[in-house]
């Protein structure tokens, strides 16, 4: 006989689910050493919490709420945040934090009331987006694994393509555009990118804790190393450790969501890193 | 004008150029020609727009009106003959990278997009690293380096650049004197090699002795040419004294330009 909790941790459906979150984690973290290295690690926030207001908006403009169709939707209100974050930042005197701030709680609101009152207006099938709010791994098919899987080795190659480029503009914007390197595409692509990451987790962690995972693993990986390339790899497998072992804990209980034990597995990492590195590294001198 | 450009062209030259952020003007109406390879300083008081000179020239900032070119072409048919320092404090030394990784970013521009440095490339920043002296920090994080050494990778980053044209924003600000001495020989030996040097400098003493050419430059154009015949007491008085003036005037000028359309 095995204990209940440990045949619930190896069953099929959960395994298949733990498999596509830890893609999920692997790419957040090489994606968000990136945003890091860029420091606008906020940029996963901003896109994170509009992605609310977009699963809301793709079951409405499609009648559909399949996993695919819903995380459409949420990556185009992610782009639309950020892209709104770009517009305030060019036209107006708002300090970037505070403009993060404004996109954040607009959004955000606007995710909340949609996916609440869609039910009560009488929606057919709007119910349960909330757990979009703080993921539910369980929730996740054979298929969203596989969907999840192939976005998060879309996103590890194209940083393989590009981190050359990536890298020197985050390291020295001026002398990338001096060259006539284009920063602002380059800039952009990472969004997109942090962008991409913080939609496949959703399912998993939810909109709210999502941020976390493209912040919390690369911040302990930087830790560890002072070479980019060892950065991303150790990112990655923070990332996709936390993601497991959040996925295969959260399926030994039945109301245990996901989100906050991967954001916790994280920040264990986190912590034990703070603890095991020694303080003359950490200091970099 | 309007010509092909011929071997003849002049290597750097600021035709009318006036720089402005959100409104507020830090250069006008600059006119200067620098024709033949040299050292060359741009000397002034603190923001003076000595910086914002160079930054115009390589479109880093707008430029409100007048035009640069550069062998008597536009900026974007000369990039890559063009090698750049940018001022030190404008990057994160904390930036997980080493004295090599830096080195070889200078050769970014040569291999283009997704094309990673190959081994030819990592002789020759080798090879750059070597003339600034720094060949056996090759491995270090660029946190663990000296203001001097700092100031000396981006140097070999330059020079990896193999460009014709440098453009240097202080890069003897905060540098040891060993440091100081190192830069200007490799600077030397650019000019020697028949390169334009040019070289934002804040200390007067030194400009002096290290600059063929220097221009004086307080939000416009003081003086230029022969370094003796520029650095005179009067052209001294007129570049760091009555700069409030100066401004109101400028001022008034781009606000009276912001009305007509």
């Amino acid at each position: 006989m095995t204990a209940p909790w440990l045949s619930a941790m190896t069953a099929p459906n959960t395994l298949v689910a733990a498999g596509g979150v830890a893609a999920v984690g692997f790419a957040a973290g090489v994606v968000g050493s990136l945003a890091l290295l860029r420091k606008r690690p906020l940029v996963g926030d901003a896109a994170a919490h509009a992605t609310l207001a977009g699963v809301a908006g793709g079951f409405l403009a499609t009648g559909r709420r399949d996993l695919p169709t819903l995380l459409a939707g949420a990556f185009v209100a992610a782009l639309a945040a950020l892209g709104v974050l770009v517009l305030i930042r060019r036209f107006t005197r708002t300090r970037d934090d505070a403009a993060t701030g404004i996109v954040i709680g607009v959004s955000f609101g606007l995710g909340i009331a949609l996916v609440s009152g869609l039910p009560r207006w009488g929606l057919a099938g709007s119910g349960g987006l909330e757990q979009f709010l703080l993921g539910h791994a369980a929730a996740i098919t054979g298929r969203d694994a596989a969907v999840l899987a192939g976005v998060s080795l879309a996103a590890v190659l194209v940083v393989a393509a590009a981190v050359k480029e990536i890298t020197l503009v985050a390291f020295d914007a001026a002398f990338a555009a001096a060259g006539g390197w284009p920063v602002d595409w380059i800039d952009a692509l990472v969004a997109a990118l942090v962008a991409a990451m913080v939609v496949a987790g959703l399912p998993a962690v939810g909109a709210v804790l999502v941020t976390a995972l493209v912040v919390i693993p690369p911040v302990a990986a930087r830790l560890w190393t002072d070479r980019v390339a060892a950065m991303l790899m150790l990112a990655g497998l923070f990332g996709l450790v936390a993601a497991v072992v959040g996925t295969l804990v959260s399926a030994t209980r039945p109301g245990l969501a996901t989100g906050p034990l991967v954001v916790l597995s994280a920040a264990t990492i986190f912590a034990v890193s703070l603890v095991v590195v020694p303080r003359r590294r950490q200091e970099g001198s | 004008m309007g010509s092909a450009p011929h071997a003849a062209a002049p290597l750097l030259e600021f035709h009318d150029l006036t720089v402005a952020y959100g409104g507020k003007p830090v250069l006008w109406n600059v006119d200067l020609t620098i024709a033949e390879p040299c050292l060359f300083g741009v000397i002034g008081p603190n923001g003076a727009g000595k910086s914002s000179l160079l930054k115009a020239a390589l479109g880093l900032v707008p430029i409100v009106a007048g035009s640069v070119r550069f062998l008597g072409l536009p900026l974007d048919q000369v990039r890559g003959r063009i090698g750049y320092v940018p001022q030190r404090e404008t990057v994160d030394w904390d930036f997980p990278v080493n004295v090599m990784d830096v080195v070889l970013m200078g050769t970014y521009g040569r291999l283009g997009w997704f094309r990673r440095p190959g081994r030819q490339d990592r002789d020759f920043a080798r090879e750059c690293l070597d003339r600034v002296g720094l060949a056996d920090l090759a491995g270090r994080q660029i946190g663990r380096l000296s203001g001097g050494q700092q100031q000396r990778v981006f140097l070999a980053r330059a020079l990896a650049q193999r460009a014709e044209i440098y453009l240097l924003d202080e890069p003897m600000a905060g540098v040891d004197v060993r440091s100081q001495e190192q830069i200007f020989r490799v600077l030397a030996e650019l000019e020697a090699g028949g390169s334009l040097v040019v070289v934002v400098h804040h200390d007067l003493r030194t400009a002096a002795e290290w600059f063929d050419r220097v221009a004086l430059v307080d939000r416009r154009l003081v003086a230029a040419g022969p370094t003796a015949a520029v650095l005179t007491p009067e052209n001294l008085r007129r570049t760091y004294a009555g700069q409030l003036d100066v401004l109101d005037e400028i001022g008034r000028a781009v606000a009276a330009r912001g009305r007509t359309p």
